[in-house]
């Protein structure tokens, strides 16, 4: 209201004209903003004016780094292109991007929370030339052991599936490579619930995180645990090849003086890595695996395929699958015992 | 980037948290799901190390969650977990590169395997001192250095883990004496300090830790050791302070009356029992003996070899890079140390002789380490050239008033410590000054003259000497102290005491009807005496109240009393003046030529004095101290008196100077107005202020209330002439007011 005379001199300060003098600067208004700034530099952002579009290559590294992007969609249409390029890209020509760029990035999406996104994951590794896969075969294990005891069993099926995948592409770098073998049993063992050492007397309880014992899953998870144990197991048709056709007279041994096929021969050795402990050796031999699986594994697969053949239905054909697999591999290794 | 929404198909079915508070629960039956969990962490970290700069926060479950989670439950799956703490190791070895929100959650991760005691103390602090030292994040390190002291308190909290201190104090002396020249000595001091002012370590080894400190060759280590020295006493004894009175006062009466009253639940009842325990505690705790700590100045080793080594080092030499004000602090110590424990460095004081011109940065405080570092046991003539070159540089007619008076209680100062270090002429001149126009001057002499008046009369001139001087000299009552000499030392009214023993005795032997004079035999007396050993309190505490059990360091005191038992009769507290004059001569024959000296009791040499003696002794003192009347400089000396282990401070050698200064009038308003609050309000206006601030316009009420009444005569009815909206209105609004409290509501 402005009753008192302050407030009517606050008033009227607000409407008072600035005197302008000669050879003063102008005085600033009141509401005069300073607009100067400091900066230690300044990019103009400006869209791309180059008439040609970008080649394939750039498009495939723009889209694998779109694939930390934080919307599922976005992750997911990436992968997509990603696919369709592989899968166009003309057989004898390379990749757009080569796999030691591609796999890396593409991985983690294993653990990815959106299904979509996982099954696009699935079909672009299909996509990709299986030579590349084995040399990278430790660390796509890694994360598909990740996502074999997630919390998630969305998740934990997937990876089986990738897993499945992964034997196919790459069966013997998988089970001779750091920590493949023995982790990777585990893992089933604990997926399966198979494990020896919770064999108390009490009868144990469903499983927290498991939805409802599904039998389709269980089922899922032993012919994959089938697939495994064979490739395992069971002795490679292309070594036993190569020795046949080296068996010629003047030159004995030949495989022991030729290249190895293999990426990174003498890893076993382990000669810059940390030291290892049983689990995390490796065991490139059939039959370091066969001993091993028998030390720690096969007396809680063969109880636990007892009760599960017996339930019958879909999961007794998983379990006398996987019976059968076990006998076939360990076959020769208990002729040798006896 | 916000948290994402998820999905219906993205939700777990189930998740860590859960699953946490269900294996806390039952962890036998969740056994399985904890083993998957861990395979799942043991994944995620095998990812991890392989390349340690990934971030994993995209993914639904995060290698931090699991962590904790793990951490969480690791105390009930020892078996599963048992590499555990291994791993976060192995991870946190990897810190530069780890995201920091992963590595401060495995350093949490490991505080809480530590708090469950799946791992002990050594291993958290061997596992974080390393980083702790290296790191170059500085949130890491203040991170660990609250965890490191956090865990130290904790396992000293119950009782002192002597040999958890003794393997740190162990690390940090390597840290320290390891690489001299670096600046990671400065967590030794850091440490150090924390834990002196907390009281946890009181030993002489974490002093022995801070010498090693200051005898560095980093600056900052130096300044840290030496600043622990200054100021590390005065911080314990504040914290001491802060922690006794922290909690307010509680009235259990008025708390007990009250749940009588109130209405009776459970919480009520816990605050009641909540209360009575703090009231317990405290009273336990105003009943416990005031723990015995010895300043860290005390507990020096070698005091003279460390003053010596600081100086020379540090000071002295003219290769350290040291800059002045740590130059000074050190000084300080020095001198603090030289003062304290009567050391002998004479080179100290020559060195002083450069720097003590007026226009020397920060003089004030040189002069005040000068004065601290003398003592009576300095030989005068290396003082006479320091005295004389103050009172040349800084004395006179034509320097400032404020640098006359700082040189003038300089030197007062150094004389009240060594009496001798002044000839009488400059003395007769200094006096003079007393009659300069600046007032700061003037106190400044005049101060000087009444030291002189008691220390050294005769240098003065005769007129200046005052009445109670002149009277000593003559009856030679008063006597120049030669070099080196020492005072007679003795418990101030100790004669008190035993006059007043000897005369309760001959009461009591009196009202028995024995022969007052006669001597008593010692058993007696000594069961006496031993039966009201306390001071005679209201409430009877029958326990060994008072008594601090002392830990020997090392060495114990072993005391016989063999001698008391052979020669019962000189124990006699009577004044036997001929035996205890014999006792003299024998023991000082120097004092021999006296008049007459003055008998030593023995009282004290040859009997425990009880808690219920020192009593009294306090209260014969004061009694004493009421009726005669001292000499006037007596009183201000014990006005004066401080205690020994106080430093001189720069600002108590200005401080005479301020006195003739006027103030400002800026400053005259500001301690006129000192800390009042400037420009009260009402709360209300308060509240109106802030609205308008805010840019808030006031409400339709606040107008019509602020509105000029004439304005408002003509819309006011008479109450006949409403309409029947209108009454309704008025008869809701008035209930509405009523509900609301009134017009302007609580507004």
């Amino acid at each position: 209201m402005g009753s008192s005379a302050k407030k009517k001199k606050e008033k009227k300060k607000d409407f008072q004209k600035a005197k302008l003098k000669v050879g003063k600067a102008k005085p600033k208004a009141a509401n005069f903003t300073d607009t100067n700034f400091k900066a230690k530099s300044i990019v103009l952002t400006q869209q791309s004016l180059s008439t040609n579009a970008p080649t394939t290559t750039a498009q495939c590294a723009h889209h694998l780094s779109l694939l930390t992007h934080r919307s599922d969609t976005q992750r997911r249409d990436s992968l997509a292109y990603l696919t369709t390029a592989f899968t166009t890209s003309l057989p004898g020509s390379p990749l757009p991007q080569p796999a030691s760029v591609i796999l890396p990035s593409v991985q983690r999406l294993i653990l990815d929370g959106s299904n979509a996104v996982r099954q696009q994951l699935l079909k672009l590794l299909q996509a990709l030339p299986q030579d590349d896969i084995a040399s990278h075969g430790d660390h796509l294990l890694l994360h598909v052991r990740a996502g074999m005891t997630h919390l998630a069993t969305e998740i934990r099926v997937f990876a089986l599936d990738v897993l499945e995948w992964l034997i196919g592409a790459a069966g013997d770098e998988i089970v001779s490579c750091a920590g493949g073998w023995v982790k990777t049993l585990k893992c089933f063992l604990s997926l399966l619930g198979w494990q020896n050492e919770t064999a108390g007397k009490w009868s144990t309880t469903k499983s927290f995180s498991k939805s409802g014992g599904d039998a389709k899953v269980q089922a899922k998870q032993m012919s994959t645990l089938a697939v495994f144990l064979k490739a395992g197991l069971m002795p490679n048709q292309s070594a036993g090849a190569v020795v046949a056709v080296g068996d010629h007279f003047p030159l004995w041994q030949t495989e022991h003086y030729v290249l190895p096929d293999r990426s990174n021969a003498y890893s076993h050795l382990n000669l810059f890595g940390a030291p290892r402990d049983e689990e995390a050796e490796m065991y490139e031999d059939r039959e370091d695996r066969q001993r091993v699986f028998h030390d720690r594994a096969e007396g809680a697969i063969v109880a636990a395929l007892e009760q599960a053949t017996k339930s019958g239905g879909e999961l007794g054909r998983a379990a006398a699958l996987l019976r059968k697999a076990v006998r076939d591999g360990m076959a020769d290794f208990h002729q040798e015992d006896i | 980037m916000g948290k994402r929404k998820l999905g219906a198909l993205e939700k777990l079915d189930a998740d860590l948290s859960s699953l946490q508070y269900k294996c806390r629960r039952d962890p036998a039956s969740y056994r399985d799901d904890f083993a998957t969990q861990y395979q799942q962490y043991e994944a995620l970290r095998d990812l991890l190390l392989q390349n340690p700069s990934t971030t994993d926060s995209q993914g639904l479950v995060s290698l931090k969650d699991l962590i904790d989670f793990v951490a969480h439950v690791a105390d009930s799956y020892p078996t599963i977990c048992a590499a555990f703490p291994d791993d976060l190791r192995e991870l946190l070895s990897q810190h530069e590169e780890l995201e920091p929100e992963l590595r401060d959650k495995i350093v949490s991760a490991f505080v809480l395997l530590r708090n469950k005691d799946i791992i002990d103390s050594a291993t958290l602090l061997n596992t974080f001192f390393p980083i702790l030292v290296s790191t170059p994040s500085k949130s890491l390190r203040n991170l660990l250095f609250s965890k490191i002291l956090s865990d130290l308190r904790s396992s000293n909290a119950k009782s002192r883990n002597h040999r958890l201190n003794k393997t740190v104090i162990a690390v940090l002396h390597t840290l320290l004496t390891r690489d001299r020249e670096s600046p990671k000595g400065l967590w030794a001091v850091k440490i150090t300090r924390e834990m002196w002012k907390r009281q946890l370590w009181t030993e002489s080894e974490a002093v022995a830790l801070m010498e090693e400190a200051a005898l560095s060759e980093n600056e900052k280590v130096i300044i840290g050791g030496v600043r622990f020295f200054l100021g590390g006493d005065k911080e314990r004894e504040e914290a001491a302070d802060d922690s006794s009175d922290d909690d307010e006062n509680v009235d259990m009466n008025k708390l007990r009356h009250q749940a009588g009253i109130n209405k009776k639940t459970k919480k009520k009842a816990r605050e009641l029992k909540h209360a009575a325990a703090t009231v317990k505690r405290k009273e336990k705790k105003k009943a416990a003996p005031h723990p015995l700590n010895f300043s860290a100045l005390h507990l020096l080793r070698n005091p003279q070899g460390f003053a010596e080594s600081l100086f020379s080092k540090h000071v002295q030499n003219s290769k350290s890079k040291l800059s002045l004000d740590s130059k000074l602090l050190v000084l300080q110590l020095v001198s603090r140390l030289v003062g304290l424990h009567k050391l002998t460095v004479i080179s100290l004081y020559s060195y002083f002789l450069k720097y003590l011109t007026p226009r020397q940065a920060s003089v004030t405080s040189f002069l005040a380490c000068l004065a601290q570092s003398v003592h009576n046991l300095v030989p005068p003539d290396v003082l006479e050239p320091l005295v004389q070159k103050i009172a040349n540089e800084f004395v006179s007619e034509a320097s400032a008033s404020e640098v006359c008076a700082a040189g003038i209680n300089s030197i007062r100062e150094i004389c009240a410590r060594q009496p001798l270090a002044m000839g009488d002429t400059l003395l007769q001149d200094l006096v003079e000054y007393r009659k300069s126009k600046d007032k700061g001057v003037q106190m400044a002499a005049r101060g000087l003259l009444s030291l002189y008046r008691e220390v050294g009369a005769e240098l003065l001139k005769k007129r200046d000497r005052g009445k109670d001087a002149a009277l000593g000299l003559r009856s030679g009552e008063l006597r120049e102290r030669r070099y080196g000499e020492e005072e007679v030392g003795e418990i101030d009214g100790i004669e008190l005491l035993e006059k007043w023993k000897s005369d309760e005795r001959r009461k009591k032997r009196e009202e028995a009807g024995l022969d007052p004079d006669a001597p008593t035999d010692e058993e007696e007396e000594e069961a006496e005496d031993w039966k009201n050993w306390d001071v005679e309190d209201d409430d009877d505490s029958d326990d060994s109240g008072g008594w601090i059990n002392v830990e020997s360091d090392g060495e114990d005191i072993s005391i016989s009393d063999s001698e008391d038992e052979s020669q019962p009769s000189s124990k006699k507290p009577k004044l036997d003046v001929s035996a205890s004059k014999d006792k003299e001569n024998q023991f000082m024959p120097s004092k021999s030529e006296d008049p007459e000296p003055k008998p030593i009791s023995k009282l004290a040499t040859t009997r425990i004095l009880t808690p219920a003696d020192l009593a009294k002794l306090q209260e014969l003192r004061l009694a004493s101290q009421i009726h005669t009347s001292l000499p006037s400089t007596k009183r201000a000396k014990l006005l004066a008196a401080r205690h020994a282990d106080d430093p001189l401070t720069a600002a108590e050698i200005e401080a005479p100077g301020l006195l003739g200064r006027k103030s400002t009038k800026e400053e005259k308003i500001a301690m006129a107005k000192a800390d009042r609050e400037t420009n009260h309000q009402s709360t209300t206006a308060k509240r109106k202020e802030k609205k308008a601030a805010e840019g808030k316009s006031s409400t339709n009420k606040e107008k019509a209330r602020k509105k000029n009444f004439l304005m408002t005569l003509g819309k006011a009815k008479g109450k006949q002439k409403r309409s029947l909206v209108d009454v309704r209105k008025t008869l809701k609004g008035h209930l509405e007011r009523q509900k609301r409290g009134g017009r302007r509501g609580n507004q």
